[in-house]
């Protein structure tokens, strides 16, 4: 056995045991054998040991408690005044997804003929056979802002779309590629984002696509099980990758991963759930609050803590309807907003069981976040559960993650306090067993991130161009075209769509996020649309509040 | 003046329930109206629109229901009493052309969408639909848009504003399927954006072969399954019978049949009497029929046709021109196509004429000549019938649902206003404890001037 080594004060871990990057970055099976001793361990499902050790040996975890006698061949830490508690896990993550070519605009009536010769053209959003863990390719950056909040597994999966393809649940370790996914396929997932210029563009089409494809798929099944078992009355049929992914979805034996936030969506979701029984997990849940008749029929429950602003939230027009004072939507806004905030804390009360989720948060906010939630009546451990043991059940992995008992995979994080305290600090991450060091400034309990603290805070993005933008509005794809001009961080230009040309005004860039307004003549009125949105080069993904009409999603891609 | 006393007691109370939900987790609902279980409207002036108009008359509402009308009805014990006194009782008012209530009302990516469902996208709480209710509009029949030849399957709802969403549907309203014509399939008056492909059907030719392609499709689905189902009748074992293939299901399809074997009512969006007439032979020629004409400016054209067809209609009173197929309109249209015999509404369109279906109504009286009790049927009983809900709701008849609403007038006079606005027996409208412009001018005029040294 060695000696203990000595822990300064500071930051340990990383400077006491650098290893050599490259010694574990090639090898699947992570090097090292570790006891972490005299820590305080929050293990989750098997209560808190104030003073104990934990074995790690290639990546697992081999032995806990208050009585572990450290091997022999350990590396061993002394944590004293350290706590130790097993790593986070995020179930909305979109990291690392290529943004795949589009095809040039598919046939769009009934009559029209598409010409796609050559590559079938692919139609991002339509896609149940869409294998996420041969594409996933995530940043060094996007890995570290997650690990450095805490976070030490992900479920990747497209945000937006009708079926988005089956997920893949991957460490956030450095070298993460294919070879170290946890859990592929965790469920097909689903949402109600129609395809712009295409049918299904909207929520209209979006459910009558998806029931239609859930039909086709269980046809599918039992003419491919009439084959198999020898019916050769029935003709071999058609090879489909899409019916193919759909197939175990409908049998039940693949969860459907339904993105669904407000009231409604999540109804709509339970309702298709029911119709063909699917196993059902809802992911977003912001409203789940108003529809806890529905939600608890409908376990596991992936709650987001994105919370919608006050005015999209179903109800919050009844208080518009309802108004008898004066100027009092301050009030209002900010009374709808401590709802919102309690909806985890509802669920809670109800004695739903669920996982928190970040939803397009960034680690950062989502910590912040998770914070409101607590502050809004969610007890601490209900919290640290709902990131850990929860999340991995729901992603079908409650073997191997979620706590730290023997045998789980040794993602854990070293901190100077409990999980989710007020002023809790991650010194150490540890993901499949390997030791990443946390820049303390990098995580902060507001969610502001220092300056050079990871992550993709520091670049700007350029904007400056002409812009082909496609708003998904209620009644089908709307394209529009902007032009861009940027002065450090101020945007300025025009629009120009359907409902004319408007100047831009209030523009913004703030690291990716650009924000900016323009205000159209829309039948009769004036009415001024926010936009915010996430460049990535070329190409943006946002939203769009306008008036009464509500928000409305876009994206623009930049013309070379 | 105790009658009085007891309804104002009733809705104070209302008030405070709502003042303690506020501080409810579940504030953004609002208090759901308690049910009307024994309510009395008395001495009020009753529009049955079925059977005249009764002065002074009561109205005894029990489980929602409607079980008493007339002058000589025994107001029970225990009941929650309603003063009708100087107010007008009329039929809840039904709009047969709704797009409210929705999130989305055309899917304008293919010109047949028969598998799309407003029952999919209905959303509860716009503040439009309130204000329908404070004009007296209990039902509507909310359809998708005129992007598509064939648009998708409506959704009739009243609107229990406050409830979740399930709760708004009419159950057991019978299905529907909105139908488009002309200009707007057709997309003459859109404006492609450049490199933009346009959407086949480009003439009134092809919008009549896409019709007629749906519904020999949706015959030779029909087939297929009649096929399959009496093989499966003829099939004599079990094992036989589970080596059956049953064919592909096609919602889209699915819904073509319905209106084929006439489970599903059309409701046709049309304006010129030879679209009309086009729609009438291809509904002829495979079996159906079409159970509304939807604006269908140009009906006084061919109100016999109409009739003879069993087909309603339902218009605007006087709202025209606005593109070229809607030019050869008269506002004589209602009261002729009535006179021959069509079933005809005047519906809104809009969420805005929607809050006062009853002026309209008034308007063909006014340009036409049509009675009272037949103008008031174009909001209610007319309405229902073309939904097929007339032995629910339309009239104000022993057995139907209590939907009423209460005018402080003549529904048809200028100066009407809806007073309180009742679905199943329960109050879903009150003025007297609704916001009213009166009163935010009232609080605007109480508020202290505006200092700009406060502000610091």
């Amino acid at each position: 056995m060695r000696p203990a080594a000595p822990l300064a004060s500071g930051f340990l871990l990383g400077i006491a045991l650098v290893l050599p990057r490259d010694a574990h970055s090639q090898a699947a099976a992570p090097a090292g054998t570790w006891a972490l001793t005299n820590a305080r361990i929050e293990t989750v499902t098997k209560g808190k040991i104030e003073k104990g050790t934990i074995v790690i040996r290639n990546g697992i975890i081999e032995a806990v408690g208050p009585n572990v006698t450290p091997p022999g061949d350990a590396r061993v830490v002394d944590l004293a005044g350290r706590t130790v508690y097993p790593g986070f896990i995020d179930l909305t993550s979109s990291m690392g997804i290529p943004t795949p070519t589009q095809p040039q605009g598919g046939p769009g009536g009934g009559g029209g003929g598409g010409q796609n010769a050559g590559a079938p053209a692919r139609y991002v959003g339509l896609e149940p056979g869409r294998v996420i863990a041969n594409e996933v390719a995530p940043s060094a950056a996007d890995i570290r802002a997650s690990r450095d909040a805490g976070i030490t597994t992900a479920l990747i999966a497209p945000s937006r779309g009708v079926f988005r393809g089956l997920s893949a649940l991957i460490p956030m370790r450095d070298d993460s590629s294919a070879q170290y996914v946890v859990k592929a396929p965790v469920g097909m997932h689903m949402g109600f984002q129609g395809v712009a210029g295409r049918y299904p563009a909207t929520l209209l089409g979006v459910i009558a696509y998806e029931r239609q494809e859930l039909y086709d798929a269980q046809r599918h099944g039992l003419l491919m099980d009439r084959y198999k078992a020898g019916d050769r009355g029935v003709p071999r049929p058609a090879y489909d990758a899409n019916l193919d992914a759909l197939v175990p979805v409908v049998r039940g034996q693949l969860p459907a991963f339904f993105g669904a936030s407000n009231e409604n969506e999540i109804r709509r979701a339970v309702d298709i759930a029911k119709e063909f029984d699917l196993k059902l997990t809802i992911v977003g849940a912001t409203e789940a609050f108003r529809a806890l008749d529905a939600v608890k029929a409908a376990r596991p429950l992936v709650v987001s803590v994105e919370f919608p602003q006050p005015v999209e939230v179903t109800g919050w027009a009844y208080r518009a309807a309802q108004r008898r004072e004066l100027n009092d939507s301050a009030t209002r806004d900010a009374a709808v907003r401590k709802i919102v905030e309690a909806n985890a804390a509802t669920l809670n009360r109800a004695g739903v069981k669920f996982a928190l989720a970040p939803g397009a948060l960034k680690p950062n906010d989502f910590i912040a976040n998770v914070h409101k939630a607590i502050a809004a009546g969610l007890p601490r451990e209900a919290a640290v559960e709902a990131l850990t043991i929860r999340a991995a059940e729901i992603a079908g992995v409650g073997d191997q993650l979620g706590s730290i008992e023997p045998g789980k995979i040794a993602d854990l994080v070293v901190a100077d306090g409990p999980p989710l305290g007020d002023s809790t600090r991650i010194r150490t991450v540890f993901v499949d067993g390997i030791d990443y060091d946390v820049i303390p400034s990098a995580v902060s309990r507001n969610g502001q991130r220092a300056a050079g603290g990871g992550g993709r805070g520091g670049e700007m993005a350029q904007v400056a161009g002409t812009w082909v933008m496609t708003v998904n509005g209620p009644q089908g794809a709307m394209t529009s075209t902007m032009t861009l001009t940027q002065t450090s961080d101020a945007i300025d230009g025009n629009m120009i769509s359907e409902f004319g040309t408007a100047a831009i005004s209030e523009g913004r860039v703030n690291g990716r996020t650009v924000t900016w307004s323009a205000s159209f003549q829309m039948g009769g009125e004036r009415t001024t649309v926010n936009f915010e949105a996430d460049v990535d080069g070329s190409r943006m993904t946002g939203r769009l509040r306008a008036g009464e009409m509500g928000a409305m999603t876009f994206t623009a891609e930049k013309k070379p | 003046m105790t009658m009085l006393l007891a309804a104002t007691s009733a809705f104070a109370q209302a008030g405070s329930a709502q003042q303690q939900q506020q501080l409810d987790l579940t504030a953004v609902s609002l208090p759901i109206p308690p049910a009307g279980k024994l309510v009395a409207i008395t001495n009020a002036t009753i529009m049955t629109a079925s059977n005249g108009t009764i002065e002074k008359g009561t109205i005894v509402i029990r489980d929602g229901k409607i079980a008493a009308v007339g002058t000589d009805v025994e107001v029970p014990a225990g009941a929650k009493i309603i003063d009708g006194t100087g107010k007008y009782v009329t039929p809840g008012i039904i709009d047969a052309h709704s797009h409210s209530a929705a999130e989305a009302i055309n899917e304008g990516t293919l010109s047949i969408t028969s598998m799309v469902r407003i029952e999919d996208v209905l959303r509860q709480d716009g503040i439009s639909l309130y204000r329908q209710l404070a004009g007296g509009t209990t039902t509507l029949n909310i359809l998708h848009g005129s992007a598509n030849t064939i648009g998708g399957q409506n959704a009739v709802v009243k609107l229990r504003y406050g409830l979740p969403v399930d709760s708004l549907k009419f159950e057991g309203a019978p299905p529907g399927i909105k139908f488009a014509l002309g200009e707007n399939v057709r997309q003459t008056n859109r404006n492609l954006q450049p490199g933009q492909e346009g959407r086949f059907p480009r003439t009134r030719m092809g919008v009549e072969d896409l019709l007629r392609d749906a519904f020999t499709r949706a015959q030779e689905y029909r087939r297929d399954w009649q096929q399959y189902d009496a093989k499966k009748k003829a099939a004599k074992t079990a094992a036989e019978r589970a080596a059956l293939i049953p064919p592909a299901r096609d919602l889209e399809l699915d819904a073509l049949v319905e209106v084929l074997e006439g489970k599903r009512l059309v409701h046709c969006h049309s304006y010129r009497a030879d679209e009309i007439r086009m729609m009438l032979r291809v509904a002829k020629d495979f079996g159906f029929r079409v159970a509304t004409f939807q604006h269908v400016l140009e009906g006084y054209k061919i109100a016999d046709e109409l009739a003879k067809a069993g087909s309603g209609a339902s218009t605007f009173a006087d709202e025209w021109a606005y593109k070229m197929e809607a030019w050869d309109a008269i506002p004589y249209n209602a009261s002729l196509m009535a006179e021959r015999g069509v079933v005809v509404t005047i519906n809104s369109d809009s969420d805005e004429r929607a809050r006062r279906l009853y002026q309209e109504a008034a308007k063909a009286m006014h340009y036409g000549g049509t009675s009272e009790q037949e103008a008031l049927k174009m909001i209610t009983l007319n309405a229902a019938k073309q939904l097929g809900i007339d032995k629910r709701v339309g009239s104000i008849e022993v057995g139907k649902d209590a939907d009423l609403a209460i005018f402080t007038a003549h529904p048809f006079a200028p100066n009407a206003r809806v007073d309180m606005t009742l679905i199943d027996g329960r109050v879903f409208f009150d003025r007297a404890t609704s916001p009213t412009l009166e009163q935010l001018i009232e609080q605007m005029k109480q508020r202290k001037p505006h200092v700009a040294s406060e502000d610091q």
